[in-house]
């Protein structure tokens, strides 16, 4: 008992705790010695307790329920009493007086705040940094280890993911659209890092970029540029690709030693439509046909307009023969086409494939070549070359 | 005179603490300093000859990971929710803090504050739609911060 009270002693000397003793009316009966230095107000007998505590107003029905349950007691944590933090807490003392305890917690409660305060500020930042990016007209996306960790707004509602943990965020395989074989996040960083790249998502154009984060994260940004790349790239009357473009994807496609074809379509007998129907009768049956031809071909294969009523087709293939079918199926839904304005319309195609010593040059001239004997031989077919 | 404990509750840097600053001592200071616990203020006020204390409760904001102590809100008559205009996620919060402290106190009341309104546009506040217990304040113009006190008052001594 003896040491309890040393020990009490030496605790109350070095003003960890201050107590106040109140009656059962919440008066004021005796105080510790320095119980004033957490208040302006110097606590005086017979006051009630509220005027020097305020923290305890509307707790007194709790503080009357301890005289008549001594077990029971009321704890208040992390009070601001002038440039202290108290825990207060009120207990049963004897049958007409209740204990009130404030703890000096001052020290550790500062330092928990210069913790609250960092954290805080740090989620203040976060959020800020997020209303940013996704302000941002870029699709944004950061990956780690192959997979999508965060994206931002603009990304989320281009793919109509509702939730960024849902696994479908996994199989979303960007890397995928790009005419460049890449098969996973790392390799499509490693190619667009170098340079930027474009990439059609549907009937989307959009430039890709990518940065390193802390070498572990990538990200990357996808501009939209459909618009703007519409007006560059695509023919004002039909809407396929310029010979420019096409020319572009072509030198693409030969250095990446895919394998593809290259079709020339010449309309049979345009002159004749022309004389018959006019010019302006002419220019829509040329739209027309390009829509035909845009319905009936993959969303990876490039269409353009050469000039006049000669076209270009770049097709990507795996086996020769399913190309040539597709080609061949072209001509007989251009040929069964119900044209608007005209009775009907055949076109002869001129195929020819990527050799391994081909350039863009020979690969024209070899498909132009093929067209002349298409012609020859009676128009409204198609012959290949290799 | 008749004493009355409210609470201003809130997610953290919605600006209760300047809410109460600027009420009690009409100052104003936009650097962000973290509450941490409680701290206590006290005004008085007269209504109809009555007189009045009124004890504001400025709680430490929730955070994420950090809830507020339940007894804080024992013996509360009324509440101020506080929200930051500018962050969606905290006007998502404040059906939660009524929620919690119409759970301890079923008879207080509660008045909300779009706080930080200083930041809207009048064309922006316009869209937004305030029932009667509802105030745009801002702390920074003073605006809205009597008001939002001056009606938990009249509906607490109703």
């Amino acid at each position: 008992m003896k040491n309890i009270q040393a020990i009490l002693n030496i605790v109350l000397k070095k003003d960890i705790f201050e107590y106040i003793l109140i009656d059962k009316y919440f008066k004021i009966v005796n105080t510790s010695s320095n119980i004033n230095k957490y208040s302006k107000e110097i606590p005086q007998m017979g006051v009630e307790i509220f005027d020097y505590l305020p923290e305890l107003v509307g707790l007194e029905e709790e503080m009357e329920n301890i005289f008549t349950h001594k077990e029971e007691t009321y704890f208040l944590e992390s009070i601001c009493k002038e440039e202290y933090y108290v825990n207060i807490s009120i207990d049963y003392y004897d049958e007409n007086n209740l204990l009130i305890l404030l703890h000096d917690i001052t020290n550790i409660t500062i330092t928990s705040q210069k913790l609250l305060q960092y954290s805080n500020e740090s989620i203040l930042i976060n959020n800020t940094l997020e209303k940013i990016l996704n302000n941002q007209n870029a699709l944004l996306f950061c990956t780690y280890e192959n997979k999508i960790l965060y994206s931002n707004a603009q990304f989320i509602n281009y793919f109509c993911i509702e939730n960024m943990i849902d696994k479908d965020v996994e199989n979303l395989k960007i890397y995928q659209y790009m005419d460049e074989p890449c098969h996973d996040y790392d390799t499509l960083f490693e190619y667009v890092n170098k340079k930027e790249e474009y990439l059609r998502i549907n009937n989307d154009m959009f430039i890709v970029q990518a940065t390193s984060l802390n070498c572990s994260h990538n990200l990357f940004t996808l501009t939209k540029v459909t618009k703007l790349s519409n007006e560059i790239q695509r023919d004002l009357l039909t809407g396929a690709y310029k010979k420019t473009y096409f020319d572009s994807m072509v030198i693409k496609k030969i250095k990446q030693k895919d394998n593809f074809v290259l079709v020339v379509l010449d309309f049979d007998d345009f002159k004749v439509i022309n004389d018959t129907y006019g010019h302006q009768v002419g220019d829509i049956v040329l739209q027309e046909f390009s829509v035909v031809v845009n319905d009936n071909i993959r969303k990876q294969d490039i269409f353009a307009r050469w000039g006049g009523e000669e076209f270009l087709l770049l097709l990507k293939y795996q086996n020769i023969e399913d190309v040539m079918q597709q080609i061949e199926d072209l001509r007989d839904i251009i040929e069964n086409h119900t044209f608007a304005h005209i009775k009907g319309l055949t076109v002869s195609l001129g195929v020819a494939s990527r050799e391994d010593n081909d350039d863009i040059h020979t690969l024209l001239q070899k498909a132009d070549q093929a067209l002349y004997e298409a012609k020859k031989i009676g128009k409204n077919k198609v012959v290949f070359r290799k | 005179m008749i004493r009355k404990k409210i609470l201003l509750l809130g997610d953290f840097s919605v600006g209760k603490t300047s809410l109460v600053r600027r009420y009690i001592d009409g100052a104003f200071d936009d650097k962000y300093l973290t509450t941490i616990g409680v701290k206590i203020a006290k005004k008085y006020f007269d209504i109809e000859g009555v007189d009045y204390e009124l004890i504001i409760w400025d709680i430490e904001g929730s955070t994420p990971s950090k809830k507020i102590a339940l007894g804080y809100y024992k013996g509360a008559s009324g509440a101020i929710c506080v929200a930051d205009i500018t962050r969606k996620e905290t006007l998502e919060g404040l059906k939660e803090h009524q929620k919690i402290f119409l759970n301890e106190n079923p008879k207080g009341k509660v008045v909300i504050a779009y706080n930080k309104s200083d930041l809207l546009s009048e064309a922006e506040k316009s869209k937004i739609s305030l029932d009667s217990n509802t105030f745009f304040t801002s702390a920074k113009d003073d605006s809205g911060v009597e008001e939002v006190f001056l009606r938990l008052m009249r509906q607490m001594i109703v």
